[in-house]
């Protein structure tokens, strides 16, 4: 009649009809959830048509050998209980948790059904087991892999968020040291006990770990908690800098400098603008409405500066709260002998009325007109 | 069908072949090849490389010439040495000859010789490239603007020319001779390439990148080129002439240029036209000085209407005597020969000459402000503009009566 796997696949199936239907109330946005459950409410569908069908895979009708071994126990059913529950919970807090319980869910099966395959391979346990491994090995080894790999990776990035800058450095060196030093370790004594390696690696492991979750508890290192509070890492605002703490060497822009339209240096108190094919220096940019124009910004005093664009005013209206403002856009602070790059893109002519220029924070009389005809 | 019958059968149509091909083959060859080498003799060939107008192009032409020798004369060498060898040990049943593994000698004579013609060339060629690439000598800069499907050019302001105010032009580039002019080359959209071939080699224009290009012609004259980076739908159609001017005729093209927006006379066709020009074309064209009838400046907003961004100004548009792209005249045939033919003591007064009123051409004008995208093909379909947030690419089809189509050309001739 109705097989245990039958059973347990139609079980699921009405629990995920149930979900899709609670989650129509439930989520105002169903589409990838809705997709989600769908599919799973098929899969299991067909996997239960596909028990009955088979008998749970049993290829002979005649009942079990009763002298056989019975089969192991399987940690199987309760994962993909966990895995239910998660998906349902992911419905009504949060997508990650779904998809969480989703990847529980279809890993605990798939690795059930061959369990339960693998046990009615023959009468020989070993040979069972040997099945199992030879067919699930090789996804699960990498899978695991990632994840250990991935919590120490994350673990030590908690690290290093907390230890201030020197400690880092040295936290690096140390690190790399031991790893030399291992792999000399292996290289001179190939034929060291296993098992010492391993404990060594795992030890190590369970150190970062141990010095992640820590770290986590004590909260990033001081000065990333100020800067993210002043909020300094979305630079709205032009004027002169108010936080002390800033990427000093934000050239991260290199292709941007091979064909610029003007290089402007701030330089012994006067911003000048270099612009290729001039040979003088010049205190007015002439660049196209419309045209995504990169300009260099060197700083080439002794300060810190940053380089503002002046792009006209704001007019009074509802999206200005009914006053003007200034439309302007600047460079992150940029350090003593440091170059950042700034683009614009200017789509209403500059007049005498509406001037644009260049300017340094703090400094407006050094100035270069920008014309936009 | 047996193996034999097969074999047959192949046999019996190669033969065939082969007969018709003696017949056919050997004439074709002869007109083919006849009619290449008259092509070449052209005289009606602006565009062609192998005539230099100017000093950057002198220096490709100096180049490619002896290169181009050396390259023949070995080309012919190896040519005439494949069909000798064909012709004189073909199969005629003979033994094979003794066979060979290699003559190291001879072998390493023939990779020494190419190696050595080819590092004398690269001597010169990275010489040519460092001077076609110098920026520091130059005298005059003009930015230029690719976009889909027409080059802008603005000229920043610069005393020593008498470019008090910055000058936007579009389709021809107004230069003055025997100046060494410098292009900054970038584009609105995607990459086109400038080029003259008189003037020098080609130029990509790269959105986000200013690229330099040196231009200078000896003589007076206009000189065409063609977009040559596939840019799309009209890339075929996106062609522009580089005018050069003697120095006073550039100066007073300069001051035509600058002159202050003239409104047409009340109550004529012409003001009709501007009105027109107000509702319909104000929202992507430019026309410096244009006022609205409240007294306010009329500024265009091509960045709300255009996907690139831009639609060429139109202040001076008779001063042209191509439109849209350079694939039109403004002038009718006759008058466009009387300045494009001229010699080049008089070219530049006949090119300042402008377009008149007897000399425009007045049926590609109207074609083109009846229905654009229908004599240049531009994406202009309002149905199909949902990829590029409503936007054109080129101008679209604006459903003018043919009333308003005369009095915009009247209002557009007095753009002088
Ligand atoms: C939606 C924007 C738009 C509107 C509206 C528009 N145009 Fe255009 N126009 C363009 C674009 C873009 C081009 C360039 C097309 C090309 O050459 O590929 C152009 C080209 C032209 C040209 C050729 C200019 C030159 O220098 O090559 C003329 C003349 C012209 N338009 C006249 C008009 C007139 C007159 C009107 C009003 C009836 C008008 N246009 C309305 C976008 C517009
Ligand atoms: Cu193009």
């Amino acid at each position: 009649m109705f097989s245990t796997g039958f059973k347990y696949f139609l079980g699921v199936t009405v629990v995920s009809i149930a979900a899709l239907i609670m989650s129509l109330f439930v989520l105002d946005q169903l589409a990838i959830a809705g997709v989600a459950i769908s599919m799973l409410i098929t899969v299991t569908a067909l996997l239960a048509g596909i028990a009955t069908a088979t008998h749970d895979g049993q290829t002979t009708t005649s009942t079990p050998d009763s002298s056989g071994e019975l089969a192991t126990q399987s940690i199987w059913p309760l994962v993909s209980g966990v895995g239910v529950v998660l998906l349902a919970l992911g419905l009504v807090t949060s997508s990650i948790v779904f998809f969480a319980g989703l990847i529980v869910l279809l890993g605990a099966l798939v690795e059930w059904m061959v369990q339960s395959w693998s046990e009615r391979a023959s009468k020989d346990t070993n040979y069972n087991a040997l099945a199992r491994k030879r067919l699930l090995n090789p996804i699960e080894f990498p899978i695991l892999a990632a994840l250990g790999l991935g919590v120490v990776i994350y673990s030590f990035s908690r690290i290093m968020l907390t230890v201030n800058k020197t400690t880092g450095a040295s936290l690096f060196i140390i690190f790399g040291a031991l790893v030399l030093v291992g792999g000399v370790l292996f290289a001179i004594k190939p034929n060291m006990k296993r098992s010492i390696g391993v404990a060594i690696c795992v030890l190590g492991a369970l150190g970062i770990v141990a010095g992640g979750v820590a770290s986590a508890v004590s909260g990033e290192r001081e000065e990333l908690v100020e800067a993210a509070a002043e909020g300094h890492f979305t630079h709205a605002e032009c004027g002169p800098e108010a936080s002390k703490y800033f990427d000093k060497l934000a050239e991260g822009t290199l292709s941007l400098r091979s064909s610029v339209s003007a290089i402007v240096v701030y330089q012994d108190g006067e911003l000048i603008a270099n612009i290729q094919g001039l040979v003088k220096p010049q205190k007015t940019l002439t660049i196209g409405r419309s045209i995504p124009t990169n300009i260099v910004f060197r700083n080439a005093t002794e300060g810190e500066f940053r380089l503002v664009a002046h792009l006209g005013d704001k007019v009074a209206d509802e999206s200005t709260d009914g006053e003007t403002h200034k439309n302007e856009t600047c460079t992150q602070l940029v350090a003593p002998g440091a170059e950042q790059s700034l683009t614009l893109k200017i789509s209403k002519p500059s007049s005498a009325k509406n001037a644009y220029y260049l300017y340094i924070a703090g400094a407006e009389d050094k100035k270069i007109e920008l014309v936009v005809p | 069908m047996s193996r034999r019958q097969f074999d047959n059968w192949l046999r019996a149509t190669i033969a065939s072949v082969r007969v018709v091909l003696r017949k056919v083959f050997k004439p074709l060859v002869v007109v083919a090849g006849v009619s290449v080498v008259v092509a070449g003799c052209a005289t009606n060939a602006p565009q062609d490389t192998w005539q230099p107008k100017g000093p950057n192009s002198k220096l490709i032409d100096d180049l490619q010439q002896p290169v181009f020798a050396v390259a023949g004369i070995i080309g012919l060498i190896v040519a005439v040495a494949v069909i000798y060898t064909m012709i004189k040990y073909r199969d005629r049943g003979q033994p094979i000859p003794e066979q060979i593994h290699g003559k190291p000698a001879l072998e390493i004579t023939l990779t020494v010789i190419p190696a050595l013609i080819l590092a004398v060339v690269s001597v010169f060629t990275f010489g040519a490239i460092f001077k076609l690439a110098k920026t520091d000598d130059t005298q005059m800069i003009i930015n230029v603007t690719g976009q889909q499907w027409w080059w802008e050019y603005d000229y920043p302001a610069q005393n020593e020319f008498g470019i008090t105010q910055p000058i936007i032009t579009s389709g021809q580039l107004v230069m003055p001779v025997g100046t060494k002019v410098l292009l900054r080359e970038t584009s609105r959209d995607v990459i086109h390439s400038y080029w003259i071939p008189a003037l020098n080699g080609k130029r990509d224009a790269v959105p986000g990148r200013v690229h330099t290009l040196r231009l200078e012609a000896d003589k007076p004259g206009i000189y065409a080129g063609q977009c040559t980076e596939f840019c799309g739908l009209s890339h075929a159609n996106m062609r522009m002439e580089a005018v050069a001017l003697s120095k006073e005729d550039f100066a007073k093209w300069v001051a035509n240029q600058q002159a202050p927006y003239v409104a047409p006379a009340k109550e004529t066709l012409a003001q009709q036209g501007e009105e027109v020009f107000l509702n319909q074309c104000v929202r992507c064209h430019q026309v410096n000085g244009l006022m609205r009838a409240d007294g306010t400046p009329a500024i265009a907003a091509p960045d709300e209407n255009v996907w690139s961004g831009a639609a060429p100004n139109l202040s001076h548009l008779m001063s042209r005597n191509t439109f849209a792209g350079a694939m039109f005249d403004l002038l009718s045939k006759q008058c466009r020969d009387e300045v494009w033919n001229a010699p080049s003591e008089v070219v530049g007064a006949k090119y300042l000459a402008g377009v008149t009123e007897e000399c425009l051409n007045q049926k590609d004008l109207r074609a083109w402000l009846r229905n654009a995208p229908e004599v240049k093909p531009m994406y202009a379909n309002p149905a199909d503009l949902a990829v590029s947030n409503g936007k054109y690419r080129g101008m679209p089809y604006l459903a003018l009566s043919e009333d308003d189509i005369t009095k915009l050309v009247a209002y557009l001739i007095t753009l002088k």
